[in-house]
């Protein structure tokens, strides 16, 4: 094996792993964001959803030694999964309450409890942390990493399956990457996947037939609600190891524009947060290279909505043929 | 039944919606007020302080002492609720008017960042006395806001783009955009940090009151709201947008121009927007920063909502936005609690003010109650 | 077949009273064999959907007794209906257009295995849908997509829905109102393989000639209540029509408005020629509709609603462009133009929902009295709308068409549907149009407000407008047109002057009981041969 190849494709490895990572609370979010749209309810929330697991994910395991003495070490990154995944299902909760109960507008709820999520955290920090910014002071653990034993022959391999720095690809970027295929046999397979489909496309119909509507509705928002918090943990719990002020940065909104881009599919979905996790990684990498770093992450949002014209475009060229 | 009675029924009905519609709105903010209160109280020593502070904090104080009489102190913190309430009031018509035609805008952020980077490219850039460069950034900066807004428009009449998606698309665009300008061809080579150039002082608007930033844009608001109502209710476009939001297929049928209208909606609200850049860049900054906080256009979604898209109502909503806001910073100063506790009572505000049955089924439940008590 | 055996349904003197007052249905009562296909028609209005909607659990009996295999039946909901036995077709078709048939037909009792319940058992719901369709004759694919079905093949995957969960009484509400002919037949073929393997079937629709095609008794309603029935082949289509159609023309209509007799004016202001419009996929929904109107002319449109006048009111109007074709005044083409255009060449409408296509319910009468004329002078100029001139406008149409409301500032919606007809009305007939399309006008208006709105037509015709007058109240049209034309399956099957014409001879051809060649109304063509005039069967 030549030097050339040899680094070409240890580069190779190493972006589509540090892709895969920047993907992840994407994909988990836009996962979840599907799972709504598809019982029809468009979940704009994702954001805010995103951030408050994250930060009770942080808090909790960062406390879980003072709260539970008895506890072995090893499960507070998990007792802190759990709260966040609880956080994050309470304000879903709040939401499809507000939504499917007292009539309120989705998307219009879904901003505020953005907003909610946005001051709740950031409140909380600075009481129980004392820091605005984040929660570096506290010495919060991570969830762990799963490490593949590689031989050492085949470098690449070692790289693209344990990272960078050889640690270990963090367990719920496996989850992601599970989550997909899972949700996509889901959805094909099982009974409430199907009745889920059935829900989002034809509520009437789906009524006559004897579905549980609303339980169908409810399932699919606490759904999302899940998977959106466990983007979030990955973000507080294994991307870094704290908690900061606004740590999402539109990656809520970035997971909707997936599901657009995707057209509402699974697999679509999955290859449109593979794009985003790509354009940020390119953007580091590009920016070494003198193109602002501004341009790539201009490139994501481009794309979907050039991909929204082109399908709005056949749509149109289908129309007037007929 | 009997038609008589039919229609007293029907009669009894209207009544309790209107009553229940003019107590909504106070009973929504004591509601949420209160769930602010408990948080405060959660999580600081001197809770009730802390709250009066919040709602009272922002006000100028009025002190007298015999050498100067009667004076207003304070004014600063006064000023600065001023001016978030001038720019919130912008962007809360720019997101009001594409409601009415029942456009779900998001788009505000982006068309004010937009108009500031063209208001700041024309003051630096274009030579001249104020008297003529200064009504060029406004027509610079609307202009780009009527374009930007009316882009997303555009991809929805002729390709059904989701307006959601697109405008959030095209604030994330507009955005970088901004910073690659800022940190790029615009950059101030002196400063320390990535800024543009301080604009001219002869181009930064003229104070109303001294030691803030409270321009004559506080004068400028109200003619602009005005031109928006105005707009909504006098001209024909208003009337097309109103119909249309109200009742699409009946505009079909009438010959009222429904794209048009979608459309124009949205570029209006990427006019008005237009107004609150200008406001930031020529009055607030002075010079635009490249990490100038998105997600006041979410903020003026909110006013807008508080407001039911009126525009008359707009600037009250945006002053106690704003009001709030200033508010929590000085309880944030001189107390415990810091001040997203009153990004929480907004959200919470806006929760219940569009959940639409919460009062009534509440009215019916305490009715029920009583009802029961009474057997 | 006859009914030796014992009835599988009966309904004894079942009245539904509505809390708005509405008798829907009226002392019904009715015997159904098991095997038998038995169709219940009637005009639309007739309360054939009401007795559909109490057999299947929506609603419930105000009054009589439903007997299932001679047991008292109670259903209070859709979910004991299907137990008991009953299943829907509805006229709106209920499927998921993503999922297959398989899937659609077992929606929501999907056979399942393992995993809590959860795991589909295709291969056990592929196998119940393929021998079900095998049994019954339809051509189905269980894997396809009901969204790349046709309309008859997605029928076909309502109908074994009901039997897959065991119906044994189906009942379709108007199947054949969105069939082509050929799809029709098919499904008659299927429905009489059914009833030959012991099912009933209960057929709801208006046409004469399914009653002859598949039906062994039938049913009459009208008003509520049962005015004929019986075994199919013992009476003449002309007959039947007579139960479904026949009434007395109210005395009080023709005598106080004036007609034109027939032959004046004999220039066409108004004409047709050929309005085609094929749908996406690719059934023919109108089908070379060519008519002449002239100036001062009211023509009216007979016709069982759904066979194409909606589609020919939004031609005109200019909502949508037909396939072939075009209509023109004195020459003017204003199809295919867009709204706009049709208005400015005068054409004006009134629309068959009010309140969906009509007016603006949250907006007040000003708003919704300027929205035809709101860009021109004297409502605004140069985009700046007066006030003055909007609140005059409406004060003068609430004047002539005598609504008595609060003030022109009220929100339209609190108007009763007679004063806001009127406001819709006036408002049309404000914009001084040369051509006017009135869908339905007096549809759920009291009897006042419709006796104004007749007025206001009659002034409107006057003053040199033609007037294309849609309504399946044939008082109505008798009254008011000067010439009448049927319409039937997107056609014009017949074309009559008013006085010549009598509601049974109408409703022959409505109900296709009577046919003709396809006819055009052009002022120059002959008038559609009346029947010799039959024994008049005794009108209950």
């Amino acid at each position: 094996m030549t030097p050339e190849l040899l680094s070409g494709g240890l580069l190779l490895a190493g972006l589509l792993a540090a892709m895969l990572r920047a993907a992840t609370p994407i994909l988990l979010a836009a996962l979840g964001g599907l799972v709504s749209d598809l019982a029809g309810s468009v979940n704009v929330a994702l954001e805010g959803l995103m951030l408050v697991a994250a930060f009770f994910g942080v808090i909790v395991s960062a406390h879980a030694g003072m709260w539970f003495p008895q506890l072995a070490p090893a499960w507070y990154p998990w007792l802190g999964c759990l709260a966040g995944l609880l956080a994050a299902l309470t304000l879903t909760g709040v939401l499809a309450v507000c939504h499917l109960e007292w009539g309120a507008d989705l998307i219009v709820a879904g901003i505020a409890v953005n907003i909610l999520a946005a001051g709740l955290t950031v409140f909380l920090l600075a009481s129980l942390v004392g820091d605005k910014g984040s929660t570096a002071a506290l010495n919060s653990p991570v969830l762990p990493s799963l490490h593949w034993p590689v031989t050492a022959d085949r470098p690449w391999l070692n790289v693209l399956l344990n990272g960078a720095y050889g640690q270990g690809h963090h367990v719920l970027l496996y989850v992601a990457l599970l989550g997909a295929p899972l949700l996509a046999l889901f959805l094909k397979y099982t009974r409430y996947g199907i009745w889920l489909r059935a829900v989002g496309e034809n509520r009437e119909a789906a009524f006559n037939a004897g579905i549980p509507v609303r339980q169908v509705q409810y399932a699919a928002l606490l759904l999302s609600g899940v998977l959106a918090g466990l983007g979030g943990i990955y973000l507080s719990m294994g991307y870094l190891s704290l908690f900061q002020a606004d740590m999402t940065a539109g990656r809520g909104f970035l997971a909707l524009a997936a599901i657009f881009l995707g057209a509402r599919s699974v697999a679509g979905t999955f290859c449109a947060a593979m794009l985003f996790g790509a354009s940020t990684v390119l953007a580091t990498q590009l920016g070494a290279q003198q193109i602002p770093t501004q341009l790539v992450y201009m490139v994501p949002p481009l794309v979907t909505l050039l991909a929204l014209v082109a399908s709005g475009a056949r749509r149109r060229a289908k129309a007037r043929s007929s | 039944m009997s038609e008589s009675t039919a229609q007293a029924l029907i009669a009894q009905q209207q009544r309790r919606q209107i009553l229940q519609q003019r107590w909504r709105l106070p009973l929504v903010i004591l509601a949420s007020l209160a769930v602010g209160f408990a948080m405060t109280a959660m999580v600081s020593e001197e809770p009730l302080q802390a709250f009066l502070t919040l709602l009272t904090g922002a006000l100028p104080r009025l002190q007298w002492s015999p050498e100067e009489g009667w004076r207003l102190l304070r004014m600063v913190r006064f000023g600065a609720v001023i001016e978030d309430a001038v720019t919130l009031t912008f962007l809360g018509l720019a997101v009001a008017l594409p409601f009415r035609a029942r456009q779900f805008s998001l788009g505000a952020d982006g068309q004010m960042f937009l108009a500031a980077l063209a208001a700041a490219a024309v003051s630096l850039y274009v030579p001249g006395p104020a008297f003529v460069v200064l009504p060029l950034v406004f027509v610079a900066a609307c202009a780009t806001g009527f374009a930007w807004g009316a882009l997303p428009g555009v991809l929805k009449t002729r390709y059904q783009a989701n307006e959601i998606v697109t405008t959030l698309m095209l604030n994330l665009i507009a955005i970088q955009f901004y910073r690659l300008l800022v940190s790029g061809c615009m950059r101030d080579p002196g400063a320390g940090f990535l800024v543009t150039p301080l604009l001219p002082d002869r181009l930064i608007l003229p104070l109303l009151l001294d030691k803030t930033n409270v321009t004559v844009m506080l004068l400028l608001a109200p003619l602009v709201v005005g031109l928006a109502w105005l707009l909504l209710m006098r001209t024909t476009w208003g009337y097309e947008i109103r119909l249309v939001g109200q009742a699409p297929a009946f505009a079909r049928q009438a010959g009222v121009p429904v794209e048009r209208a979608m459309w124009l909606s949205m570029a209006c609200g990427g006019f008005f927007a237009a107004f609150a850049g200008v406001h930031v860049s020529n009055a607030l900054l002075k010079r635009l920063p490249v990490d100038l906080t998105p997600g006041l256009g979410y903020e003026g979604l909110l006013v807008a909502l508080l407001a039911r898209n009126e525009p008359r109502a707009i600037p009250f909503a945006a002053f106690m936005y704003a009001y709030l806001r200033t508010g929590a910073q000085a309880m944030e100063r001189t107390t415990d609690v810091s001040r997203e506790v009153v990004l929480v009572i907004q959200a919470l505000m806006i929760l219940l003010v569009v959940s639409e049955r919460l009062l009534p089924r509440l009215a019916e439940a305490w009715r029920s109650l009583v009802q029961r008590g009474a057997r | 077949m006859s009914i030796s055996l014992p009835p599988v349904l009966v309904l004894q003197s079942v009245s539904k009273l509505y809390a708005n007052g509405t008798l829907a249905n009226d002392n019904v009562s009715m015997e159904i064999a098991a095997g038998e296909i038995h169709a219940v028609i009637g005009e639309n209005g007739a309360g054939k959907s009401t007795l559909m909607k109490l057999l299947y659990g929506l609603e419930q009996p105000s009054s009589g007794r439903i007997l299932l295999h001679g047991r008292v039946c109670v259903l209070r909901d859709p979910r004991q209906a299907i137990a008991a036995g009953i299943g829907l077709v509805p006229q709106h078709l209920q499927l998921v257009p993503s999922l297959t048939v398989t899937q659609n037909v077992v929606l929501g009792s999907e056979p399942t295995r393992g995993l809590g319940q959860q795991l589909l058992h295709s291969r056990a719901a592929v196998q119940a849908v393929s021998t079900a369709a095998q049994r019954f004759g339809f051509q189905l694919d269980p894997y396809a997509v009901v969204g790349d079905l046709s309309v008859g093949a997605r029928q076909r995957v309502e109908i074994l829905k009901t039997l897959y969960r065991g119906a044994r009484i189906v009942m379709l509400d108007e199947p054949s109102a969105v069939l082509s002919e050929q799809e029709a037949s098919a499904l008659f073929a299927s429905l009489r393989r059914m009833a030959e393997q012991g099912l009933t079937v209960l057929l709801i629709t208006h046409k004469i000639r399914e009653i002859r095609t598949v039906c062994d008794r039938f049913t009459v309603l009208r008003g509520g209540r049962v005015t004929g029935g019986g075994n199919a082949q013992d009476f003449s289509d002309a007959a039947i029509s007579a139960m479904i159609v026949g009434r007395e023309l109210s005395a009080t209509s023709s005598a106080t408005l004036t007609r034109r007799p027939p032959g004046q004016n004999a220039v066409a202001l108004v004409g047709a020629h050929g309005l085609t419009v094929k749908r996406a996929d690719g059934r023919v929904v109108l089908n070379g509709v060519s008519f002449e109107i002239a100036a001062g002319e009211i023509l009216g449109v007979a016709g069982v609603e759904g066979n194409g006048q909606d589609v020919l009111a939004h031609v005109l109007c200019g909502l949508r462009a037909p396939s072939q074709g075009h209509a023109d005044i004195e020459g003017v083409v204003f199809t295919s133009r867009g709204v706009r255009r049709a208005r400015a060449v005068g054409v004006a409408a009134t629309p068959e929902d009010r309140l969906h296509d009509g007016v603006a319910p949250a907006m007040s009468i000003i708003d919704n009295a300027m929205a035809v004329q709101y860009h021109q002078a004297p409502l605004s100029r140069r985009g700046w709308l007066d006030l003055a001139a909007m609140r005059g406008l409406a004060r003068s149409i609430m004047a002539r068409c005598q609504v008595a409301a609060a003030a022109p500032e009220a929100l339209i919606g609190t108007l009763s549907g007679g004063n806001m007809q009127k406001i819709v009305l006036g408002r049309e007939i404000a914009s001084a149009p040369r051509f006017l399309i009135a869908s339905q006008p007096t549809r759920g208006v009291d009897i006042g407000a419709a006796q104004v709105l007749h007025e206001q037509l009659c002034a409107l015709r006057d003053t040199g407008a033609a007037i294309l007058l849609i309504s399946a109240d044939l008082d109505e049209l008798l009254a008011l047109s000067d010439r009448i034309m049927v319409m039937s399956q997107g056609e014009i099957v017949a074309h009559f002057p008013a006085q010549q014409v009598d509601p049974g001879v109408l409703g022959g051809y409505m109900t296709g009981a009577l046919r003709a060649a396809a006819a055009a109304a052009l002022l120059a063509s002959p008038f559609t041969a009346l029947p010799a005039p039959a024994h008049h069967e005794e009108q209950a």
